[in-house]
Order: C-alpha cells, then structure tokens, then sequence
C-alpha cells in the first residue's frame, strides 16, 4: 500500500458494518453513527458500485446536523471520489475542508496524493497515444516499403 | 532511495485524541513541527524508510484518530501490526489512565501475540506536568512495554523512538519476514543473515524460543 487512497477494507469489517446499518433501516431508525461507520466501510470497498453508494450515504449525511460529522464526511467524500477516479470532484471536496481548515496536514497531503494520481494516469494517457502514433507511423513505414518493392 | 530494502514494517500509532501521534509522525517524517494540528479524521498513513545498524526497513505508519467516534472501526486497522506506539501526554493524566483501555483494545484486536509495544509519554517540553516519569516506566515496566518520553515540538526523543522500536521488532524473531523479492535473489537471504549476524542477531532456525512479551524498557531522556 502506497497511500491513503489504496487501503482496501476488509470483508468482514463491510459485512459487520453492514449488518448493523441494515438492521437500523429495517426499524426506520438509522443512527448517524451506523450510517457514517457503513459508509466509511463502502468508499473503501474494492468494488465501485460499494464506493458509489458509500457517497450517496455520506452526502446524505452531510446534509443533516453536525459540524463535526460534516467534517468527516467531506474528508472521505473525497477519498470516495479520488477512489473512483472523480479527481475534479475529489478535489473539489478537498478544498472545501481547507477552506475551513486551512492547515490541516492530513488533507494537504490527501490533495497532492490526488494530484501525484492524476499526473500519472495523465502520463499514461500520454503514452498510449505515443504508442499509437508509434504503430501508425510502421504500418505506413510498411507500406512504403511495400509500395517501393511492388 | 537505491539501497535494499529488508523489510515492511507496519506500526500502529494509538492513544487519546490530541496526545500528539499526528504531531510526532510529522516530526519523523517531515522533520517539521505544526502548533495548530488538527485532529486526524479516521486514520491516516505514512511510510518512511530508515537505516538502523546497516539494515534498511521500509516503515508503514497507521495513524489512527484517537477520537471517540471513530472507535468502532478503528481497530480494524490493527490487524498484522508489528509494532505499536501508544502514546500519552505527560500533562494530562486523563491520557496516562486511558492507556489500559487502549492496551486492551490492541491485545484484543491484534493477531500478532508479539507485536512490540512501546509506551510514549509526550509533551516533555512543557512545564505542567501531571504524570511522572515514574509512572510511565511502571506502567511499562508492568505491562512489559518499552518506554520513552518525547516532544514533537522540539523533537526530543522522536527519532529514538521509532528506532528502538524497529530495532526490538527486527530482533524478534518470526515477528517479520525478509522481502520476497530478496528471497528469489540467490543467496539474498544468507546476506541478511551475515547482515544481521554482524551485530549480534542470529536468524537461524534453531533460535531461542522467547517471551513473546518484550520485558526491557528503556529510558532516553
């Protein structure tokens, strides 16, 4: 694991945290502390569709009391997002929370954490059209030697 | 950095909210120090690589929040530590009483029976002290822990810290394994062992089974 954005939650930990969230829903009575412990399990899952629904409960929350809460919840909506490759919004969520806090270290490092990802997945997108140009430029590279020796 | 690594560590760092964990892991990493840190949200993570005696480790350091809201999930992040800092803050005596809870939760929730604990009493700088040395050597000395007193702020203990801490994992053996990829690598292994053998570590087979619980503590102040 490199970094914050890599950590992948355990199975059991989504299922325990689960269990209990779906519990309280059942009797239409979800504490905020079940349905952010869920949530915080989701944006961690290794599948996207958990990290989706772990948003839509963390924007949900933001939107209620709690200003504390509200703080979390912008830190690990912008996990959730960086997570699924939504850097924009990702960041957007980051620089909401410097705003408040301006230098808190640990979202600094978030933000150029996000940054560092997408400067490489940029670089690759660089290469692959690289890769492209190179492929073109043989096959015609071919024709021409083909076109010379007919 | 080019040299070899020897191995991953992964150490924990717990205790009360606002006992400064944020505050000496950025001393470690960064050698930087902030007098308005903020409260870590869930749990952060940092890595740093140190020589200690020749060998490099690669250090993966859980900062965990220390809040009480985050205490359900927080010892998830527990699993596979083998080294953990529990740390208080030698102004407030409320922290010092707190770490038999925080012990507990760790025996409870780590899988590694040997995993080195350390205790760190912190904020050594400050004048109004409520919790003395005393006192943390005899919980340590009690719960066979080592110990050591640090200040973020003027980096006092910090790096000792974390390298007896490194060093006490690196000395017990089946705590950690060499890096797989030095294990491909001829005779990589037989070079860890001269390594280590050079001061005074065996890493045979036939070792001396040993108390899983480190009883030495230590002092650097």
């Amino acid at each position: 694991m490199e970094d914050v954005l890599d950590e992948v939650v355990s199975s059991e930990d989504l299922k325990k945290f689960e269990r209990v969230y779906h519990e309280q829903l059942h009797a239409s009575n979800v504490t905020q502390n079940a349905q952010f412990e869920y949530a915080w399990c989701l944006v961690r899952s290794k599948y996207s569709a958990d990290i989706r629904k772990g948003i839509i409960l963390l924007e949900d929350l933001f939107n209620k009391e709690g200003e504390a809460l509200k703080r979390d919840c912008i830190y690990y909506l912008a996990i959730g997002n960086a997570r699924i490759k939504e850097y924009t919004k990702a960041l957007s969520y980051v620089r909401a929370f410097l705003q408040i806090e301006p230098g808190n270290q640990q979202v600094q490092h978030l933000e150029t954490t996000i940054k560092k990802k997408m400067e490489k997945e940029g670089l690759v997108g660089m290469a692959v059209a690289g890769g492209v140009i190179i492929g073109l430029a043989s096959i015609l590279g071919l024709g021409i030697a083909m076109a010379k020796k007919g | 950095m080019d040299q070899e690594v020897l191995t991953t560590l992964k150490l924990l760092m717990i205790g009360e909210t606002n006992v400064g964990k944020s505050s000496i892991l950025l001393r470690f990493t960064e050698d930087e120090f902030n007098e308005n840190m903020q409260s870590t949200v869930g749990m952060d993570y940092k890595t740093k690589q140190i020589t200690i005696d020749g060998n490099t480790v690669k250090l993966a350091i859980w900062d965990t929040a220390g809040q009480e809201r985050f205490r359900t999930l927080t010892p998830s992040y527990y699993r596979d530590g083998q080294g953990a800092i529990l740390m208080f803050d030698v102004t407030d005596r409320h922290t010092f009483t707190k770490l038999e809870t925080w012990l507990n939760e760790l025996n409870t929730y780590c899988n590694k029976i040997d995993i080195v604990k350390m205790v760190v009493g912190n904020k050594n700088d400050l004048p109004n002290r409520e919790v003395s040395m005393e006192e943390g050597l005899e919980f340590a000395r009690r719960h066979q822990t080592l110990y050591i007193e640090s200040s973020a702020k003027t980096a006092d203990g910090v790096r000792c810290c974390f390298e007896e801490l490194v060093e006490k994992i690196i000395q017990t053996p089946g705590l950690w394994e060499a890096n797989s990829t030095r294990m491909y690598g001829g005779d990589s292994l037989g070079g860890t062992r001269h390594r280590l053998g050079k001061r005074g570590v065996q890493l045979t087979d036939d070792y001396e089974p040993q108390n899983p619980y480190s009883n030495c503590y230590c002092s650097l102040v």
